[in-house]
């Protein structure tokens, strides 16, 4: 099932003097369950398509459609709503409230959302259990380690059961043990839930373990290997 | 976990900033609840004053009598208007007084006065008179001495009868009271020795000690050594009912002193019947009824129901024979704003200020909640609950001590002694005890979230227009 389509997507930025086309024609589909990273020289533009994708930044032409709606014909406010109830996100630092514990911050996505506080508790622990974190539920990030934090980012980001999660260089703060964990984790979260992973990386090591590999050039699109 | 609980542990982040705020808030308001405890304990010993003291709750004159003051003047259908009066539901007391303009003698001087001649048993049922007789100021007039007089301590010193002087017993009082042998010793230079004025005392308290003396010791030394020439006589004439002067002799039986030396001026007291003697006819003159109700808000009901079988005579409420203590009640409300609304705008500023600082150090985290999904109106909701449980608990904190220390100086009173006779002058007490009403907790509450909200939308607007997008930048 498709649940994401880019069509000709163009992110030009005339701001400098001079024009950078970030995001050049990029058009690609993804399914249900992917596991694709997003690679390519600093400045090839993956950021930026990143945040095209979550709808975070408006494209200058083309159109970016998520489970059947075009993001263009949203207005700001709905936007918002429409990012909590559909992606997942986990950055590369800044991710978590400091003043929350683990499980508030995981809770966090579900609460805005008004689930039920039993159903709320029970995905809380189930999520943090399964980053490996079950007991560390009541640490405030600052008691936790760089990876650590990363993992309750995750569980965060699939807490609200998202149509995909996007996460822009999650690793790129981390050391390569915790970087290839928080890449385990990611993909048996994956499988379980079923939810697809979109993650931009310069580790060759975290490419390694993706199924699909789409590479950048100059905002272009020049490669695109499904492993699988 | 709601929003207002991540607001509330946001407040904590940066404990030492939120601290000083919070400080400046409860300080602010514990001077705002002392301030307005001053002003309000003023008001309502003022108005108790002018009430029990001077006016009563509803007054009847005859309307000419208003305009000239003039002896035959009297209230017209005086029987009739009492029986209406009697039936009164709202009645707590009544009296009756003969109102006469006077020149008041010693053999020493003279100053003019108003001779109320009242019954003054009856006296007690409607006014407080009788329990401002001054300490070694005598006695209130009774019946037995058709002569008494009472007049006040202002009185008393414009017709010369305060005296100083230093006796055994005096010497004895203050030696109780551990005044330095040294003082004492000067002062017994002086002994029984009769100090015909205020002035003249303190000359000599000014030529035998130093400042530093006078201040510890001068108030009591001037307090024991006062002797008031009671029993003397003192002469008024006025205009009889055919307008020939006459004179009568009355004796100082008492001397009072209220907080309003305007009324102690030309106050002083005599027994209506003696008074009656003086003027002829053979019938006492009844120039004004004096009303007290059960509650002080039938006022304007009472006089309405008089002014219908007032004829010829006017009814009046104390807010029109009091005006300047019916204007500052009336005006209580307004000094509310202006106290706390001073307060209020001055913390704004601080509150501002921190919570602004507060969002540029989260710029990022809120981006990242914007862009995870928390939409505009929750974090509005969450900055302005910031703001307002800030000041809220400064606010709490100001409100529960400033109640406290006026609880406490309700009981104790503050003095102003440096400008005691100023306020005095004007008909308020120089020791004022401070009360605060549940009602301005209300409104102080009111007015600090009210401020807080305010307060908030400025740095709520900035957080607004923050872009999700800076979440991702790495820089
Ligand atoms: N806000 C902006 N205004 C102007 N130019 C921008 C802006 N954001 C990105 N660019 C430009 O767009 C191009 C793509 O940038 P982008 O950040 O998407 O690259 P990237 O692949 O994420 O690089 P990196 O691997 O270093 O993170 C770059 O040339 C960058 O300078
Ligand atoms: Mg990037």
């Amino acid at each position: 099932m498709k649940i994401l389509e880019l069509k000709n997507v163009n992110k030009i930025y005339n701001s400098t003097e001079v024009k950078v086309h970030a995001v050049n024609n990029v058009s690609l589909d993804f399914e249900e369950a992917e596991f694709a990273a997003i690679v390519g020289p600093s400045g090839s533009g993956k950021t930026t398509l990143l945040n095209l994708i979550g709808g975070l930044d408006m494209p200058t032409s083309g159109e970016i459609i998520i489970d059947g709606t075009n993001l263009a014909e949203l207005k700001p406010s709905q936007l918002i709503d429409f990012r909590l109830n559909n992606i997942g996100f986990v950055f590369q630092s800044y991710n978590l409230v400091p003043v929350l514990t683990a499980r508030e911050n995981v809770e966090f996505i579900m609460t805005l959302q008004k689930w039920p506080k039993q159903k709320k508790d029970e995905r809380t622990l189930e999520l943090l259990t399964a980053v490996g974190l079950g007991d560390r539920i009541n640490s405030r990030p600052a008691k936790l380690s760089g990876g650590q934090q990363q993992r309750v980012a995750v569980a965060r980001a699939l807490a609200s059961r998202p149509k995909f999660v996007l996460a822009d260089e999650p690793t790129a703060n981390l050391d390569s043990r915790a970087a290839t964990n928080l890449l385990e984790i990611m993909k048996k979260l994956n499988q379980e839930e079923r939810i697809t992973f979109i993650f931009s990386t310069h580790d060759p090591r975290v490419v390694k373990m993706a199924h699909r590999i789409i590479t950048l050039e100059d905002g272009k699109v020049v490669s695109d290997d499904n492993r699988e | 976990m709601m929003i207002w609980s991540i607001a509330w542990k946001n407040l904590w982040r940066n404990r030492k900033r939120s601290l000083v705020v919070i400080v400046a808030v409860t300080i602010g308001i514990i001077s705002g609840v002392l301030l307005v405890g001053i002003m309000e304990g003023w008001i309502n010993q003022r108005l108790h004053d002018a009430i029990y003291n001077e006016v009563s709750h509803v007054q009847i004159h005859n309307k000419e009598y208003l305009k000239n003051e003039e002896i035959d003047l009297t209230i017209k259908n005086y029987d009739q208007l009492t029986n209406g009066i009697d039936s009164l539901k709202e009645l707590a007391g009544r009296v009756n007084r003969t109102r006469i303009f006077a020149m008041a003698n010693t053999p020493w001087a003279n100053t003019g006065v108003i001779i109320y001649g009242v019954d003054p048993e009856k006296e007690r049922q409607v006014t407080e008179i009788y329990k401002k007789i001054v300490p070694g100021g005598g006695r209130y007039p009774d019946k037995q001495s058709p002569a008494d007089i009472l007049i006040s301590d202002k009185t008393a010193g414009l017709l010369k009868l305060k005296q100083y002087i230093i006796t055994d017993g005096v010497i004895a009082k203050l030696k109780e009271e551990r005044i330095r042998a040294d003082i004492l010793a000067k002062l017994e230079k002086h002994k029984d020795k009769r100090f015909r004025s205020p002035g003249d005392f303190r000359e000599m308290l000014k030529q035998e000690f130093n400042k530093r003396e006078l201040d510890k010791a001068g108030r009591l030394i001037t307090e024991y050594a006062l002797d008031y020439r009671l029993r003397n006589k003192i002469q008024v004439t006025f205009s009889d009912l055919r307008g020939t002067p006459v004179q009568g002799i009355f004796r100082v039986c008492g001397i009072y002193k209220t907080t309003n030396t305007g009324f102690d001026q030309t106050a002083v007291f005599v027994n209506a019947g003696e008074l009656a003697k003086l003027y002829g006819g053979g019938e006492i003159l009844n120039h004004e009824i004096s009303i007290l109700l059960k509650n002080i808000d039938d006022a304007g009901v009472v006089r309405d129901k008089l002014s219908r079988i007032a004829d010829g005579n006017a009814v009046m409420t104390w807010k029109e024979l009091a005006p300047d203590a019916a204007l500052m009640h009336d005006f209580m409300i307004i000094y509310y704003f202006i106290f706390i609304g001073i307060i209020m705008l001055a913390l704004a500023f601080g509150i501002i200020n921190t919570m602004l600082m507060s969002i540029l150090e989260r710029t990022k985290e809120l981006g990242m909640l914007m862009a995870i999904g928390m939409n505009r109106r929750r974090i509005f909701q969450m900055i302005m609950l910031e703001t307002v449980f800030l000041t809220l608990v400064g606010a709490v904190a100001g409100m529960f001590s400033g109640w406290i220390i006026t609880e406490i100086l309700g009981k104790t009173g503050i003095h102003f002694s440096g400008w005691g006779e100023g306020f005095e002058a004007m008909g308020f007490a120089a020791k004022v005890y401070p009360v605060v009403s549940f009602g301005f907790f209300v409104f102080v509450t009111a007015m600090v979230v009210a401020t807080a909200i305010i307060s908030s939308l400025w740095p709520a607007r900035k957080a607004l227009r923050l872009n999700p997008l800076e979440a991702l930048r790495t820089d």
